[in-house]
């Protein structure tokens, strides 16, 4: 191999290695931070939302209500919707989740009652400890 | 397939004719030196600024409330937001370093002389530019340091008077540095300087290859010293070709830059970033040795040794404007400055009053 080939093909290795390593400082970087709260518990006294009474929270970052139904117990519904993320508000006299945007309408469950969200709003998993709700 | 890419991308720019004519075909003195790389690796330096400083753009919040918090977000949380701001602040150390080399080694070859005195001013002012970008960057990270370092400088245009304080206002945005003063010095620094340096460095580079490169006036060759009436690109049929020749020189210097960049970055991370710059600002209580960066300490220096504080502003002033308009008051024609003695003495002597300067205002 000539010496200014060699020299090329050097110069191009280290060249396309410097910036390679670049990448994933740069990836990782523009990666989104953990939402804070993330993998931390919330603990909520069940005494705070009375029967078809609701509670806002926010879990990971997420906007969500705690519902509490008549004969089918507690259920953590997330506020988003799926049509194009407008947060959903609990009518109470309706007993559906409404949003404000473009009138999609869940019922208590979290599934599509009427309008354009194609599919049902996010279930949260939470655990009943004697007189609490634990989320996370 | 890569030929097929080259062959369209080349009928739609002729670029190969581009390179060979002005990269391959473009000749460089026989006897230029490395020195002559320093412009080049200044603007590496600029771009290196520009690319991290939009990184950091991402996380900063230029908010009073939220500054210092959010450069330790950058600093402690983010993925290798350490890595990107680093780079900002030792980029920031490295880059003014080398443009006072630049400057100093186009003063060195005379490079400055007819017909390149608008080169020199132009030069001039991309390096008071240099200046005022760090200083604006200065107060962004809202730390003790800054705040303070920053009062202090905001308080010098109070020497002058009648338009003085109002000067000073004017700058901080109200009577002390606040909240405002932060606003406007983030708007400064990535909104008002970037493009005035774009335009600056665009008229620097279009006179460099309009002129051509300066030779050096000691080396093995000395290319002959034609008499300027009229416009001509200077040429050197008989040198080195700029590609490969000194373009390696270039990217030599570049990795050097790197080097220097990286090694203090992993072996002095701290060494640009003292303890009054990890403590938030507090516009209640100064610390005690406020400082300014170490390219200011000569200046500083002065400014505390003349006891007339406007007369301490005035001189700096003469000095800059002495700085830019150089080329016009040095009207000789012998352009090699080992054979001007009393040149030599004063650049010497200039150079040395800054070191003793610096050195002084540091303790």
């Amino acid at each position: 191999m000539k010496r200014r080939r060699f020299l090329k093909l050097l110069t191009s290795i280290l060249g396309v290695s410097a910036l390679s390593a670049f990448t994933y400082p740069i990836l990782r970087f523009l990666t989104p931070l953990k939402a804070k709260g993330k993998g931390e518990s919330i603990i909520i006294a069940k005494r705070e939302i009375p029967i078809e009474g609701a509670k806002d929270l926010v879990i990971g970052g997420v906007p969500a209500v705690l519902i509490n139904r008549k004969d089918k117990g507690y259920i953590i519904l997330s506020k988003v919707c799926t049509h194009l993320g407008c947060l959903v508000k609990y009518d109470k006299e309706k007993l559906l989740l409404i949003c404000p945007c473009h009138a999609g309408s869940f019922d208590l469950e979290g599934n599509v009652v009427s309008g354009p969200p194609p599919k049902s709003l996010e279930k949260f998993q939470f655990r009943i400890e004697g007189d609490n709700v634990r989320i996370g | 397939m890569v030929q097929r890419i080259r062959e369209w991308i080349e009928i739609r720019t002729g670029i190969s004719e581009l390179v060979r004519s002005q990269l391959i075909g473009y000749m460089v003195p026989r006897n230029i030196n490395i020195f002559y790389s320093l412009g080049i690796v200044a603007f590496v330096a600029y771009i290196i600024q520009a690319i991290t400083g939009i990184f950091l753009l991402i996380y900063y919040a230029p908010h009073e409330d939220h500054a210092f918090k959010s450069i330790q977000l950058i600093m402690n949380t983010v993925p290798y937001g350490w890595l990107f701001r680093l780079m900002h602040v030792v980029g920031s150390n490295l880059m003014v370093a080398v443009v006072f080399l630049h400057m100093l080694s186009v003063f060195f070859l005379q490079a400055y002389k007819k017909p390149r005195e608008l080169t020199w001013v132009i030069g001039a002012l991309m390096s008071l530019i240099t200046l005022t970008f760090c200083l604006s960057g200065y107060l962004l990270p809202w730390s003790q340091l800054s705040y303070w370092a920053t009062t202090i400088v905001t308080t010098m245009p109070t020497a002058f008077p009648v338009i003085g304080d109002f000067f000073t206002k004017l700058l901080r945005g109200g009577e002390q540095v606040s909240g405002v003063t932060l606003n406007r010095f983030f708007a400064v620094h990535v909104a008002f300087l970037p493009p005035l340096m774009l335009i600056l460095f665009g008229i620097h580079i279009f006179l460099v290859c309009r002129i051509g490169f300066s030779s050096p006036p000691f080396g093995k060759v000395i290319e002959e010293r034609k008499e300027w009436k009229e416009f001509r690109p200077e040429s050197y049929p008989d040198g080195h070709p700029f590609y490969p020749y000194f373009f390696s020189k270039e990217a030599f210097m570049i990795f050097l830059y790197f080097l220097a960049m990286f090694f203090i970055i992993s072996f002095a991370p701290a060494l640009f970033l003292p303890a009054d710059a990890n403590t938030p600002a507090d516009p209640l209580n100064t610390p005690e040795h406020v400082r300014p960066e170490w390219y200011f300490l000569a200046p500083y220096q002065m400014f505390k040794l003349i006891p007339n504080k406007f007369l301490g502003i005035i001189l700096q002033i003469t000095l800059v404007i002495l700085f830019i308009l150089w080329p016009f008051f040095d009207r000789l024609k012998e352009n090699n400055i080992l054979k001007r003695p009393r040149l030599l003495v004063l650049f010497l002597g200039v150079l040395s009053l800054w070191a003793v300067l610096t050195i002084w205002g540091s303790y």
